[in-house]
């Protein structure tokens, strides 16, 4: 390490303290990589920074700002998409995970105000004492809520949830500037998204980098219902149960529903390999019922309905399967084969896309196409789908997955290869979305957004002209 | 590290999705957020997470990192090793290696390079000068007389109760003498080597494991007693079958049947210490004879998620802070548990509460502890 950057370290612990900023090589290994290393390679940061409050985070943007230095916020980094790893050498990662305060559970607005550091199931814990949640990603539930709800906050696990979850945040700039989004941005109500003028709670999020450092969001909360059934109809292709999904949808009828193919997501989800998934049908539509009495009563009605004009075969699963449905969906993950694997099969990579029930199928056939074109195996190839309120455009969640072992170096280049071509066929096959845009992803996608690229561009020079905030490898 | 090894832990480093929810205990079905990675929690860093620690071995492997920085040193060695976030992963994940396995290897590893804390040098040095962790130079005493060379049963004291926390001993021997059983020690007791494996320093212990092997064969015992978890589970995995059953003190409680013991009026939190739980599977036996003398009041975090003491893995020697806040943690978990008494069946964890509970309304037994003193004298 230079000298300069030895004093930019004392620096750092003036400002957080000597036990919270670090350029030790072992320290910094530990943030090095992801889930995502076969797509976005090991890097060191250069140094770890822990601020504990916000005018820290301020002081060391502004130093960092001055310094021409990249910053990488990181929240609890379990986001599997390289999105933590360095892209520069040099790198500050500001390790965000001490500001854990969940500041402010208000049952009457139905709305929770939190920290960089509060996960999924920190925030469970507190809201289910007022009969609330908050609207799960499939991820598991050490990942942060702000971080998530900033990347994107679509989720699929409950489709009633819909997205926007995101109220408003105040979000650090690289020059030390404050950005309050919504009717934050005007008083102490920080309750609505769309304050003055546009969508800037949406502008600012969403990006293959960060624009600054989020350090406070408030979110939407759900009810937690007593009334709840799941129903399990399994099916032999993808494309016969769309119709069922499309009536389940449209009359709003389901808390959650998702097409998922046995011999993976049945198998993770539930969490158990004892059990004969071989014998099952190979798609399961999953569908969980929720409500108050009467409307409970009458939606499980007609989803029976559905369910047995749908051409599916009713499955009996045991209770312990029901219940794990519910926590992935409606309490955070915490056995889903995304960590769990399969056996032989520990590691999970998927491309997420947004896009219309009416191309579920083709999505299906091209994941299953590519993959085989090269060389992964047909017993890799895994698929779901989550259908999403509001269900304008029949918005749903796409999952092309792939199980594999993720030591094995061939396999890693077998799944680039896969990318590279998966990529564009799905881009002319037509989607509304990438889940995320990330680095790989993201370079063929902005080719094809025309002048929306270059305003992007401007936009990002505007907040961070000096390029510190970690970019992803777009502009 | 042979390479056939060596890519059998890189392959299983490669497995690990980073999602560490192996830094909480379940959180389904009571949706609660509960801790269980001492070293994590404390210092916060990846680093002292297991994914992070993972990651940290990798770079070794592979040649990254070449020097033994303080950071390196830190969070390899402030970690308990106490396994509890293997037990999750385990629950959750195909993982096909034990992480405190992997911790212990990359700790050899450390070792065999030479990159080890002073404090635990120090250790070996004086298990080599005095055959005790502690370096002391004085005998623990056994009432003259009341051992029997003949007898098939032979405690093995270990260094702790022996030196530091000899109330363990001298319960354990008070309840053979209570109950007329014959049993015998060693003549020459030598330290297990327990701390030296976990502390990576694994030669160092050759010598020890060949004088107790040896001591056990000439004693003609056929089960050999324990109350210090770490000494049988280094009996168990390192040391080569001596024909010998080996069993806790709460196991050879147990087997006794009714001990007329009168039951207390108290109300006591099981710890579960890492060693006897969590590595050799004891969970039950303790629980079973601590309630013949107290009422049990169970604490969230048990069995295989139970919060380490915070002394294990060398810890307690060279990061005394650390360790005296783990046990702060697990104090007041009992007390919110509702009980008086914290009690646990190793004297690790006993030293380790006990000094942390100085200025706590809270006792702090070994189990041996209480059977001794509801015995019938
Ligand atoms: C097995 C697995 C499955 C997953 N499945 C899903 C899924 O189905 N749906 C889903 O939505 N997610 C999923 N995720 C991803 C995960 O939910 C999100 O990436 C995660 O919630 C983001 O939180 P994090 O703390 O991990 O973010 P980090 O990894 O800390 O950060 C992610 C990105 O956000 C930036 N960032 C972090 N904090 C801030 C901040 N305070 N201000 C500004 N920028 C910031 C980082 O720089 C980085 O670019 C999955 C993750 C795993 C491990
Ligand atoms: S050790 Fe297991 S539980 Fe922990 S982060 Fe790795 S995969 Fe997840
Ligand atoms: S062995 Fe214990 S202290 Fe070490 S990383 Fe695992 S849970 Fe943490």
């Amino acid at each position: 390490m230079n000298e300069t950057f030895s004093k930019l370290v004392k620096e750092l612990q003036a400002i957080v303290g000597e036990r919270n900023a670090t350029d030790d090589r072992a320290i910094c290994t530990s943030y090095s990589r992801d889930q995502h290393w076969h797509f976005v390679p090991a890097k060191n940061p250069a140094c770890v920074v822990r601020p504990g409050t916000k005018e820290e985070v301020r002081s060391v943007l502004m130093l960092a700002n001055t310094h021409k230095i990249p910053v990488i916020p990181y929240s609890t980094g379990i986001n599997v998409r390289g999105l933590t790893i360095p892209v520069h050498d040099g790198s500050i990662l500001l390790d965000l995970s001490r500001m854990n305060r969940i500041l402010e559970i208000n049952p009457e607005m139905k709305t929770a105000t939190v920290e960089p550091g509060v996960t999924f199931g920190m925030l469970l814990e507190q809201t289910r004492k007022h009969k609330l949640r908050p609207a799960f990603p499939d991820a598991p539930l050490t990942v942060s809520v702000l971080a998530n709800y900033y990347l994107r906050g679509i989720y699929q696990t409950s489709a009633t949830d819909g997205h926007d979850h995101t109220i408003s945040y105040e979000m650090i700039l690289p020059n030390g500037e404050t950005l309050k989004t919504g009717s934050r941005a005007l008083s102490e109500m920080p309750y609505f998204r769309y304050g003055v003028g546009p969508d800037f709670a949406g502008m600012f999020g969403a990006h293959p980098g960060t624009c600054g450092v989020v350090t406070e969001l408030t979110a939407k909360l759900y009810r937690l219902y007593d009334n709840r059934k799941e129903y399990f109809i399994g099916f032999d292709d993808v494309g016969t149960p769309t119709e069922f999904i499309y009536n389940l949808m449209h009359d709003e009828l389901a808390a959650s529903i998702r097409l998922v193919d046995n011999q993976s997501w049945l198998e993770g989800i539930f969490g158990t390999f004892d059990y004969a998934y071989e014998k099952l049908p190979k798609f399961v539509v999953c569908v969980l019922v929720e409500g108050v009495d009467g409307i409970f009563d009458a939606k499980d009605t007609l989803v029976r309905k559905y369910m047995n004009e749908s051409g599916g075969q009713v499955l009996e699963l045991p209770a312990e399967f029901a219940r794990t449905f519910e926590d992935e969906c409606l309490g955070g993950a915490e056995k889903s084969c995304m960590v769990f694997g399969l056996p032989g099969k520990g590691n999970y990579h998927c491309i997420g896309l947004y896009g219309p029930l009416t191309l579920a199928a083709k999505y299906y056939e091209v994941h299953e196409k590519t993959a085989l074109e090269v060389g992964i195996p047909k017993d890799h190839i895994h698929f779901y789908i989550d259908p999403i309120y509001s269900f304008h455009g029949q918005l749903c969640y796409f999952e092309l997955d792939v199980f594999y072992d993720g030591s094995d170096a061939g396999f890693g280049e077998k799944l680039r290869n896969y990318n590279e071509k998966q990529f564009h066929r799905l881009l002319d096959l037509g989607i509304y979305g990438w889940f995320r845009p990330y680095a790989g992803i993201i370079e063929p996608t902005a080719e094809r957004i025309g002048y929306l690229a270059e305003v992007w561009k401007k936009f990002l020079h505007v907040l961070d002209p000096n390029e510190i905030m970690n970019r992803g490898k777009l502009f | 590290m042979e390479q056939e090894r060596e890519e059998e832990i890189l392959s299983a480093i490669h497995h690990c999705v980073k999602c560490k929810l192996c830094s909480i205990a379940n959180f389904h079905p009571n949706a609660e957020w509960l801790p269980l990675c001492p070293s994590g929690q404390y210092y916060g860093y990846q680093a002292f997470y297991a994914p992070g620690k993972m990651e940290i071995f990798r770079a070794i492997l592979e040649g990254e990192i070449t020097e033994p920085s303080e950071g390196l040193l830190n969070s390899v060695y402030a970690c308990t090793v106490c396994g509890a976030c293997y037990e999750k992963c385990k629950q959750i994940t195909n993982v096909e290696l034990g992480a405190p396995e992997l911790f212990e290897e990359m700790r050899h590893e450390l070792a065999s390079k030479g990159w080890s804390l002073d404090v635990h040098k120090s250790i070996a040095e004086k298990i080599k000068e005095t055959k005790n962790a502690y370096g002391e130079r004085y005998e623990y005493k056994v009432k003259e007389g009341a051992t029997d060379k003949n007898a098939d049963v032979l405690y093995y004291i270990g260094c702790t109760a022996r030196y530091r926390v000899p109330e363990i001993a001298d319960a354990m021997l008070g309840i053979f003498d209570k109950l007329g059983l014959k049993y015998q020690v060693m003549d020459e007791e030598w330290c297990c080597g327990s701390v030296l494996f976990r502390t990576g320093q694994v030669e160092a212990a050759e010598k020890l494991i060949e004088h107790n092997v040896e001591e056990i064969r000439k004693s003609g015992a056929k089960t050999v007693v324990f109350t210090c978890p770490g000494c049988m589970k280094t009996f168990e995995k390192d040391y080569p079958d001596m024909g010998v059953e080996l069993v806790h003190s709460t196991q050879f409680l147990t087997r006794l049947g009714n001990m007329n013991l009168k039951k207390e009026d108290l109300k006591a939190a099981y710890h579960d210490p890492c060693h006897l739980g969590r590595d050799l599977g004891i969970y039950e036996e303790p629980r079973a004879v601590l309630n013949e003398v107290a009422d049990i009041k169970a604490m969230k975090r048990e069995k295989e998620q139970a919060w380490c003491c915070g002394s294990g893995g060398g810890v307690k020697s060279a990061f005394d802070d650390f360790a005296l806040w783990s046990a702060t943690e697990r104090l007041k978990e009992a007390k919110e548990a509702g009980a008086e008494a914290l009690v646990s069946a190793c004297p690790f964890c006993k030293r380790n509460l006990k000094e942390a509970a100085e200025n706590e309304e809270l006792e702090v037994y070994d189990v041996v502890e209480l059977v001794n003193r509801c015995l019938e004298g």
